[in-house]
């Protein structure tokens, strides 16, 4: 599926042409890739970082950081981990390093605000579902977000999070049972 | 020991990504739900949470691949350029500090009175010690003045070319 790539649209005269300049997946196969996940690693970025313009950095970081990785992939669902994995890396990382722009309680409201002119949903269910979010830890968010939102198995969220998979289970009905009752109005 | 996985639970997961949670779903699932924990707490996370996910997903207003591609192309392309650039500038640092090196073991093996004044450190009184710096400063002013100026400026320099990588 995939081949060899090089940059053979750009001068190869210089001393970058010494240095490795190549993605493994060509640029066909990286818009497909990239329709088909795009959206769903944009939701998840700003779901655990509650920030949407830094949403958009990490995004864009994420794909050139899986383009520069070179790493070859058995299956889309390997790529689509990777990805998620790098995603979650970098707004670990971002959040260790600022913590002022990224607020240790998501900025709810700020979504809900753009949200509202969404058709899908109720405002007020939104509302509520930002506030019980803005409750739960980073990892707590990512771990929900990964299971309900993307369907992603045990395996793939305990290798996205770096979680021993034998924890997960008890992890995820921990923060389920949390967000439960956050959502149903209960002390959790 | 707590029970933290219901064998229902799939089902109830399939239900509410398909849209079909709770109408939809079936009488035994719902009331099953309805007596569990674990599938109740999965209906109403997974439900809101994809619902969100739909929301947010519909409104994603995000470059197209080919920018993304575009950028990413370039961007690889001038971290190359850096990382050809890096061993050049380390080989200069190199070079520079070697020459430094050997302009000084030139220096205090030709110069007088370096080696008069290292004699003198040897047996130091802070007097003779004071008048040896005025005498120094008085017959080799501009090169006193160029040292002390090399000193503090060397690794400046380094600073802002090892800054810049």
């Amino acid at each position: 599926m995939f081949r060899d790539t090089t940059f053979s649209d750009l001068n190869r005269s210089d001393a970058a042409d010494e240095a490795r300049t190549e993605f493994v997946v060509d640029e066909d196969a990286f818009r497909g890739f990239y329709e088909r996940t795009s959206r769903g690693l944009w939701a998840y970025l700003v779901r655990i970082t509650g920030d949407r313009e830094l949403a958009d950095d990490l995004l864009q970081e994420t794909y050139y950081r899986f383009l520069r990785a070179a790493a070859t992939h058995e299956s889309e669902a390997h790529r689509r981990n990777s990805v998620y994995l790098i995603a979650g890396n970098l707004a670990r990382d971002a959040r260790r390093r600022s913590l002022a722009r990224i607020p240790a309680i998501p900025a709810g409201e700020e979504i809900e605000q753009v949200s509202s002119a969404s058709p899908a949903g109720s405002p007020e269910g939104r509302a509520d579902l930002n506030r019980a979010m803005s409750a739960l830890q980073p990892r707590e968010r990512a771990m929900l977000w990964l299971a309900y939102a993307e369907g992603a198995s045990h395996e793939e969220i305990a290798g996205a999070l770096g979680i021993r998979r034998g924890s997960l289970k008890t992890l995820l009905y921990r923060t389920r049972r949390k967000m439960a009752a956050l959502l149903g109005g209960r002390r959790p | 020991m707590k029970r933290v996985e219901c064998e229902f639970e799939a089902e109830v997961l399939d239900a509410v990504f398909q849209g079909r949670w709770p109408e939809q779903a079936g009488e035994p699932l719902r009331a099953h739900a309805a007596q569990c924990e674990i599938c109740r707490d999965v209906a109403a996370v997974a439900g809101a949470i994809s619902e969100s996910r739909e929301a947010l997903v519909a409104e994603a207003a995000l470059p197209d691949a080919s920018r993304v591609w575009r950028r990413s192309q370039l961007r690889a392309r001038q971290e190359a350029v850096q990382a050809a650039g890096r061993p050049i500038t380390a080989a200069q640092v190199i070079a520079f500090a070697c020459a430094m090196g050997l302009l000084g073991a030139v220096f205090g093996a030709t110069s007088t009175w370096f080696q008069g004044a290292l004699g003198r450190m040897a047996s130091f009184e802070a007097g003779a010690m004071l008048a040896s710096a005025s005498k120094l400063l008085m017959e080799h002013g501009a090169f006193v003045l160029s040292l002390v100026a090399a000193v503090f400026l060397v690794p400046a320099v380094f600073y802002v070319a090892l800054g810049r990588e």
